[in-house]
């Protein structure tokens, strides 16, 4: 896997201990360079800032909920190419394939295992590569 | 009676309602009619609940009378025939509290909510109070445990040496000392209080007997609403009013899954979904 250990992540939930779960799994796979928010609102003032490489979201938060945070990432030129991970307790199937049109790179449900994050971690890197 | 006064000020102002304003639309009637059983009952409510039947009926009468005497009421602004409407459905509402006795039940799960959103807040909170107990723990454990294995790792190494015939004796006789500390006393030190962050783990889940205890009285709690006022809904809605389920992207955890087809229940059946779609 030829993931750079220093890609920066920033990690968006409004639930600090699911933001600390994530946070201590992407430490377990190598990435420590981590940022965290805790609305999509607050996501995208660090998003402009710059730097980042990676998002994680959360779906259901106050006030910018995750798939606008997508839609806006992919609606802006600077930030349209960052990979943008969903992980949510949104389990209809219309989520699901809303999210996938709005352009996410990966969609993980909650609960969920460290498997299932290093593998949809792997497959998105794996398409990175590729683009 | 406590409702009796209310009834009054009620009267009062669905009275003024129905003066005001008739309905656009003819009243569902069966609403206003109590139920037969009622029509005479042997106890004190008979008076009153007398009373306010024939206020109902006499006010319905009107009501229908209006309707058909001004065929001008289809001219009047929307917004006021749906606040006539409400004012005449909450009527009727009231009525049919009274008279089926869901008065009393919603009362008291009124009553009961202001409780209930405390010990919601409770639970909300002793069950952060954990994860954050929990995290602190694993924070503190991790590196006891990375450091047994690179402090183990190294001494392997060197020993590895001495099975290679690499050490000089002096120095397998400082390896000799470092392994013996290190198995006597840091070992024992880091996994002792790495069990002590087990404790603590395990003594953090000590939430779920507390939070049990209070969802269950919470959910009885809802069944008691849910119950009251379903049969209440069904009483006063006409069929053709019942909406379906509001459609939303917000809708958090799935509770109850089973029998549903809308949803997912696990990580394949996403992988699934997004590979039958072409993501």
């Amino acid at each position: 896997m030829a993931a750079d250990p220093k890609m920066r992540f920033l990690v968006v939930d409004d639930f600090s201990t699911m933001r600390r779960i994530v946070r201590n799994l992407l430490k377990e796979l190598g990435f420590t360079n981590v940022d965290e928010a805790e609305d999509g609102a607050i996501a995208l003032q660090k998003l402009q800032g710059g730097g980042f490489e990676f998002v994680v979201t959360d779906w259901n938060m106050p006030n910018m909920d995750g798939l606008t945070l997508l839609q806006t990432i992919r609606a802006t030129p600077n930030l349209k190419h960052l990979p943008v991970l969903m992980i949510t307790a949104e389990a209809k199937k219309e989520n699901i394939i809303a999210a996938a049109q709005a352009g996410a790179s990966g969609y993980i449900v909650k609960p969920f295992t460290a498997g299932t994050l290093s593998e949809k971690l792997n497959k998105i890197f794996e398409k990175m590569g590729q683009g | 009676m406590s409702a009796s006064n209310d009834s009054n000020d009620l009267e009062a102002l669905f009275d003024s309602i129905a003066a005001d304003y008739a309905p656009a639309v003819p009243e569902p009637v069966a609403v206003v009619a109590p139920p037969p059983a009622k029509a005479a009952p042997a106890n004190g409510d008979d008076d009153e609940l007398q009373a306010l039947f024939d206020s109902v009926s006499a006010e319905a009468q009107v009501a229908q009378a209006d309707v058909s005497g001004d065929p001008a009421g289809e001219a009047w602004p929307k917004q006021e025939a749906v606040f006539n409407r409400l004012g005449h459905m909450a009527r009727a509402l009231h009525d049919t509290l009274g008279q089926l006795g869901y008065d009393k039940v919603l009362e008291k799960s009124v009553a009961a909510l202001p409780d209930a959103k405390d010990r919601l807040a409770y639970v909300a909170n002793l069950t952060e109070q954990a994860a954050c107990r929990v995290l602190n723990a694993t924070d503190i454990a991790s590196p006891l445990v990375d450091q047994i294995e690179s402090g183990s790792r190294a001494l392997g190494e060197r020993w590895d040496k001495v099975f290679a015939n690499q050490m000089g004796p002096d120095e397998f006789k400082q390896l000799a000392a470092e392994t013996r500390s290190f198995l006597k006393e840091q070992l024992p030190q880091k996994t002792e209080a790495t069990h002590a962050q087990l404790t603590e783990i395990m003594m953090a889940q000590d939430f779920q007997d507390l939070t049990g205890q209070v969802i269950k009285k919470i959910v009885s709690l809802a069944q008691e609403l849910e119950t009251g006022l379903m049969g209440l809904l069904i009483e006063v809605v006409p069929e053709t009013k019942r909406t379906h389920e509001v459609d939303s992207l917000m809708n958090g955890p799935v509770v109850n899954a089973e029998g549903r087809t809308d949803v997912v229940v696990n990580q394949e059946q996403v992988d699934d979904l997004l590979d039958s779609l072409g993501f």
